[in-house]
């Protein structure tokens, strides 16, 4: 998943971005809402976190640009006022939701997984399709019930997929959706990767979850179960 | 006493002096007529004596009386207001008028030769008559002189006939003067007095907000309140704005540091250590400090000056819109029941403030279900709409013992629990700050109903 946070306050922006790549996310940082507007333009990007007090362009008129651009993913903003009127105009402008400062980083966590989950249109928060289940709130997956030992990026991949299982994903936007910018982008390793994942997943190659479609890319293919009607859409 | 109003002062001055002017100028033009004819009629008397003396002629006897051809026909008439008598010295009647007949007119003259009398008398029926008389000694052919008295007199009654009629149209001019001097007195009044209802119009418009400053084209006299006045809305506007402004950069600035403070403690190696959750309490004590005292700053809590009523039910939707989309998760049915017409005068920003905290709260604790009421309400002698504003939910509720507290929460910040929320406390603040107050109940859904009454004013 690629989170683009916005927020001036170096030492802010830099501890969220490194405790947001702990937890599993490729992140992109913007030091002001000039920079944020470029990113979150030209970014295949999965959410977005805003702070409202921006330079140069205010995190509010950031959202509207963003929005009036059709650009549909979540936005979270990121907020030190505490007057409503604030809160109400940020999710007019088209925010989805917003966490006051001084915030417990486990509270934000909670609230981007929750965004993304419904922006994927799942309602609950564990994912399951078919006999695979991914709780993303303890990373842990399952399949029958049985617990799968997954690395951090066979994960990241496998959530990706599941969350916007039934679509197509082609390797290359899984490609800038997992790795970080400078990371040398090789596709094979996508391979070798979703290769390790049916092997964990499906052992006996029975439930087949994930499929190849030869030069268009990946599908989890597995009927979601609980799935809401619809995408969030601002 | 009430004070009365510049006109009603102004009209009521300008009635005195006019009674004032008026009424002296009355005496003055009665006495001077009285004057005039009082003069008149005594040239008309010296005048019918000198007749009556010249027309007199002697007898043998020694008597005398006027020549019937010369004699004034009025003095011949009864009932003619016009009387004449010669008298011996002796008292002896030498001639009198017929129109003396059944008068019982006495002339009662005591004359020495060569004086005069001017005097009134009175009939027998009690008129007034004014009565002119001279003595004369007159020498006969015989050679020997007597003394005669000539009397004439007149009837006052036409004389007190004119002077009345004369003052009835003195009366009645200077009265119909009077009226039209006011009336136009009172048109001008009325005229100069203008800009001033403007004002009073005007500022009234301010007040209910449906203008924003007073408007141009005043007299020079009044604009330099009006320019004043138009400042000090601006400033005061201004004022409000740059100091939330102000405000709201500093709890940027505030809170930005306890964000990255928190980061911090986050990390797994400061998480680690005993101090952390210490320190991490301290932030949240911190935070709450800073929101609870910023937010009250931040209230205006006045009458929101020029600013237009907020429209209860834009605010209330947008708010809804807002929080759904926040609670989205909790799958809630918010409803919204709002009176036509109903207004918040006062700050958009103090309503939007106290129906987001209820709101918060209802979605916070709601199980399924929030309902929102928005009442008017009125009252005879308001000029502003006050507003009932009630919000429901289906959750646990508050019991009865910790109503007050939770209201009153947040007057003493020391005592409070970290993250228990200050939402009502600002609540009953801002609601009190506008004039009004909150009330806790049950609700008919089983949760909590919190009503907040800002009553007409």
């Amino acid at each position: 998943m690629r989170v683009l946070i916005v927020e001036d306050e170096t030492a802010l922006r830099e501890s969220l971005v490194q405790q947001l790549k702990d937890a599993g996310f490729n992140v992109d940082a913007a030091a002001d809402g000039e920079e944020g507007l470029y990113f979150g333009r030209e970014y295949a990007i999965d959410l977005a976190i805003i702070d409202l007090g921006l330079p140069k362009v205010p995190g509010l008129e950031l959202i509207k640009k963003l929005r009036e651009e059709r650009k549909a993913y979540p936005i979270l903003i990121l907020t030190a006022r505490d007057r409503w009127q604030d809160k109400v105009e940020g999710l007019q402008a088209g925010a989805d939701d917003y966490v006051a400062k001084p915030f417990h980083f486990e509270e934000l966590l909670a609230r981007m997984q929750a965004l993304l989950r419904r922006s994927g249109g799942w309602a609950q928060p564990v994912l399951r399709c078919g006999p695979v289940a991914l709780d993303p709130r303890t990373q842990e997956v399952t399949v029958n019930d049985q617990k799968v030992e997954l690395t951090s990026f066979e994960y990241r991949i496998l959530e990706y997929l599941m969350h916007r299982a039934g679509e197509v994903i082609s390797k290359t936007e899984l490609t800038e959706r997992l790795y970080a910018q400078d990371f040398d982008r090789d596709s094979n390793t996508i391979e070798v990767f979703i290769g390790r994942l049916r092997r964990k997943l499906d052992p006996g190659d029975t439930i087949k979850p994930i499929e190849t479609l030869r030069g268009r890319g990946y599908r989890f293919a597995l009927e979601r179960e609980g799935a809401s009607a619809g995408a969030v859409d601002s | 006493m009430a004070p009365r109003s510049l006109s009603a002062r102004l009209l009521a001055s300008a009635s005195v002096l006019l009674i004032v002017f008026f009424g002296i100028t009355i005496a003055a033009l009665d006495i001077v007529f009285r004057n005039l004819s009082e003069q008149t009629m005594r040239d008309r008397l010296e005048g019918q004596l000198l007749a009556l003396i010249t027309a007199s002629e002697e007898d043998p006897d020694g008597w005398l009386q006027p020549a019937p051809a010369k004699t004034e026909e009025r003095l011949e008439n009864p009932g003619s207001g016009l009387y004449g008598e010669i008298l011996r010295s002796d008292g002896y009647p030498s001639w009198r008028s017929n129109s003396l007949t059944g008068t019982g007119l006495d002339f009662k003259t005591h004359l020495r030769s060569g004086e005069r009398a001017y005097v009134q008398l009175h009939r027998a029926d009690g008129a007034p008559v004014r009565a002119l008389s001279r003595a004369i000694d007159w020498q006969f052919e015989d050679g020997v002189v007597r003394t005669f008295v000539f009397s004439v007199a007149e009837d006052l009654d036409p004389y007190y006939r004119s002077l009345a009629a004369f003052r009835g149209r003195l009366f009645g001019w200077f009265g119909f003067l009077m009226l039209l001097l006011l009336g136009s007195f009172a048109l001008m009044l009325r005229r100069v007095l203008s800009p001033l209802r403007r004002v009073e119009r005007e500022i009234n418009a301010i007040e209910m907000g449906n203008l924003t400053e007073l408007g141009t084209g005043y007299p020079r006299e009044l604009l330099g309140i009006t320019a004043n006045l138009n400042a000090l809305l601006r400033s005061e506007r201004e004022r409000l704005a740059r100091y939330r402004n102000t405000l709201g950069n500093l709890a940027h600035s505030l809170k930005t540091p306890l964000a990255v403070m928190r980061n911090v403690l986050n990390h797994p190696q400061v998480r680690a250590l005993p101090v952390a959750r210490q320190l991490d309490e301290q932030v949240s004590r911190m935070d709450d400090i800073v929101k609870y005292q910023l937010r009250r700053a931040a209230v205006s809590g006045g009458t929101g000056l020029g600013s237009a009523p907020v429209n209860v039910r834009e605010n209330l939707e947008s708010l809804r819109s807002a929080l759904l989309k926040v609670y989205a998760d909790r799958g809630i049915e918010c409803t919204l029941e709002v009176d036509g017409g109903c207004v918040f005068f006062g700050d958009r920003e103090d309503l939007t403030e106290m129906a987001g905290n209820l709101l918060d709260n209802a979605f916070k604790w709601a199980c399924s279900k929030v309902h929102v009421r928005a009442e008017r309400l009125t009252a005879p002698k308001a000029r502003r709409d006050g507003l009932k504003l009630i919000v429901e939910d289906d959750g646990p509720g508050v019991p009865p013992e910790q109503r007050s507290h939770v209201l009153a929460r947040g007057t003493r910040l020391d005592e409070r629990v970290s993250g228990q929320g200050i939402g009502l406390s600002v609540v009953r603040e801002l609601a009190g700050l506008n004039g009004g107050s909150v009330t806790i109940d049950e609700s008919p859904f089983g949760g909590a109903r919190v009503e907040v009454t800002l009553p007409p004013a």
